[in-house]
């Protein structure tokens, strides 16, 4: 079990996906580019949202509200008060550890079932946005436009669509290896105890509050960078692309789709879904807007009901039946929920 | 006190009551099923929009429509718990919630598709009238309609629950589903019924919300949250704390919207969710139903 991560860092499939990932803007057309560079923004999204989600079993709908705080906090910072977007990035980083910390203790304190959860970080999603509709300071409603790319690195700045492919793969894989790093330390077996019978964990001495609050931190911090990101990608940033409860909903779809609670689900589900969905919205945006989400709505409800660990750790699943001889990949089908 | 807190308090009361009414469908649900619909407000929008579809093609009146999306809601909401729902029932808690939010993005972005993102407005009988209730607090008659249905069909809800067989199994099943099962009540048909009678209640709103309110795809999210919030500072079951709850929070939305300026205004009821969760967890009216 412990050489989970190492197994699959040790993985060559694993590292030629990385390197063809990585070579990307080599070849690519900057239409595919511009799509994948958001395709890897989801991932990122997905993969740090699994670790409060996924590996603690906390469904929070809130964490469109650390994404807006890194995306229009770190920009209201540079346009309005002249903070190099580095720094911003670094104090949004820093609220969001903070409010991630109290979501977490608002959790332990009222000992917040599963459901509880969920709405109350739903409802604070939706204060998220209202507040940042309502902040003159953050722009407001109409939202605020970051100044242009001369691609200095030292102002955050990353010249282009390639520069911004990079920094968002690095993102991501940070992300990635944040994930494989928990899975495979005590934080990630206290975690998992937690999430499979909190009173049996809290019994046998796991820090219910201090284990929390790391693991909210850690996806707050690591959410709002994200949105810094692609807030300086996008160059405009705005309540309702940032600070959407939508958001937190799309991430919850493509990571369940995917597999909650693996490494590899998040990231084939999101960078699967995404991609698909950019194709969707090319070719029938101007008819059928929604369609994609439509069909990310319809694909959730079958793998529910169909395959309900989600479709990564199914799929290997059957993959190590079919050749039952090679040994379990235990980094990729990582515990799954079963029962409350 | 002065004409302007009498206003908002009346309104607020009165767009209030509804809100009890929807988290009442709500309520109930939960208590025999353990199931939350993130996807609740997605139906009042749906609601309004085959309203608004029916006028459109047949020119009714919104509340004449519900005499026809009221069998639909039933028959959808039935259809719901029995193909989506009740096979994931007692898998796990959080499955349910996803696959909700399944159901709310298939309704929001299918809606996005036939209606397009513009708001739209159903004209209906008593839009443009206006009560008088002194010189300068004046209310709109559609609202005081909302009020008066939701209010009688909360009773009728209430009598239902408590007078009837199927009330007490309802609360039997609340109580205790085994025990109620031994019992030899159908907790599977109680629990499709629940559903049904629940889904029917957000296609009556639905209708008396219409009349002024212009509709749009996206809005279901924002009346979801406002349900959820309703139903915990009610305590989840408790019939009375659920329309309290209702009450509270649509005064709140409407003396924030009065004396807060613009969106900042908007927060208060979650700002008044927040503080009563932190000060009485255990919702507003301590003993449950």
């Amino acid at each position: 079990m412990r050489s989970g991560a190492f197994r699959f860092l040790g993985n060559p499939v694993f590292w030629l996906v990385l390197a063809a990932a990585a070579t990307m803007p080599l070849w690519l057309s900057p239409y595919y580019l511009g799509v994948a560079t958001i395709a890897l923004f989801y991932v990122g999204l997905a993969l740090s949202w699994n670790i409060v989600a996924g590996i603690a079993g906390q469904l929070s709908l809130g964490h469109s509200v650390f994404m807006g705080i890194g995306g229009l906090l770190s920009s209201a910072l540079l346009l309005k008060l002249g903070i190099n977007m580095w720094l911003g990035m670094a104090i949004a980083a820093a609220i969001s550890a903070v409010l991630g910390a109290f979501i977490a203790w608002l959790d332990f304190r009222f000992r917040l079932s599963h459901l509880s959860f969920a709405l109350i970080t739903l409802a604070f999603a939706e204060m998220g946005q209202l507040a940042a509709v309502g902040s003159e300071f953050l722009g407001g409603a109409s939202g605020l436009f970051l100044p242009a790319d001369h691609g200095s690195l030292l102002d955050f700045e990353f010249g282009g669509q390639r520069g911004y492919f990079y920094l968002l793969f690095t993102a991501s894989m940070v992300c990635l290896v944040a994930n494989l790093v928990i899975l495979n330390t005590p934080l990630g077996y206290y975690l998992r105890a937690m999430r499979d019978n909190e009173n049996a964990a809290q019994a046998i001495g796991v820090a219910l509050l201090r284990n929390k609050i790391i693991a909210m931190m850690i996806s707050a911090v690591l959410t709002s960078i994200m949105g810094t990101a692609y807030a300086r990608y996008s160059g405009f940033v705005d309540p309702y692309q940032f600070a959407s409860p939508n958001v937190s909903v799309e991430v919850v779809l493509f990571a369940t789709i995917g597999g909650l609670g693996t490494v590899l689900g998040p990231l084939v589900g999101a960078g699967f879904l995404v991609v698909f969905g950019e194709i969707v919205r090319g070719q029938f945006g101007g008819t059928l807007p929604g369609l994609h989400f439509f069909i990310d709505g319809v694909l959730i409800i079958v793998v529910i009901l169909l395959m309900p660990r989600g479709v990564v750790p199914t799929f290997v699943e059957w993959w190590d039946r079919r050749h039952a001889a090679a040994p379990k990949d235990p980094g990729m089908i990582a515990e799954v929920p079963t029962k409350t | 006190m002065d004409d302007i807190l009498v206003q908002a308090l009346i309104q607020g009361l009165l767009i209030g009551a509804t809100y009890g009414f929807i988290a009442l469908g709500l309520g109930i649900i939960y208590s025999v099923s353990g199931v939350i619909n993130f996807s609740h407000g997605d139906f009042v929008t749906l609601g309004m929009f085959l309203c608004y579809s029916l006028w459109s093609a047949l020119a009714l009146d919104p509340y004449v429509s519900i005499l026809i999306t009221l069998p639909v809601f039933i028959v959808i909401g039935a259809a719901l718990y029995r193909y989506l729902i009740q096979p994931i029932v007692g898998v796990h808690m959080l499955m349910i919630i996803q696959l909700t939010l399944g159901v709310s993005f298939i309704l929001q972005n299918g809606l996005l598709m036939i209606f397009g993102g513009q708001p739209l407005r159903t004209p209906s009988a008593f839009e443009a009238k206006l009560l008088f209730v002194t010189d300068s607090v004046i209310l709109r008659l559609t609202l005081v309609v909302a009020f008066v249905v939701s209010l009688v069909l909360a009773c009728v809800l209430y009598w239902m629950l408590n007078r009837t067989d199927f009330g007490r199994s309802v609360r039997a099943i609340h109580q205790n589903p085994r025990a109620a099962a031994l019992m030899g009540i159908n907790v599977v048909a109680v629990r499709t019924i629940t559903f049904a009678a629940g889904f029917g209640i957000l296609a009556i709103a639905a209708g008396v919300l219409l009349p002024g309110t212009p509709a749009h795809p996206g809005m279901g999210l924002r009346y979801t949250v406002i349900t959820l919030m309703v139903i915990i500072l009610g305590g989840m079951t408790n019939f009375f704390g659920i329309i309290l709850g209702g009450f509270l929070i649509g005064v709140s939305e409407a003396i924030g919207t009065v004396y807060v300026s613009g969106i900042t205004g908007m927060m208060m009821p979650y700002a008044i969710f927040v503080l009563v969760l932190l000060f009485r967890p255990q919702g507003i009216l301590r003993r449950a139903s």
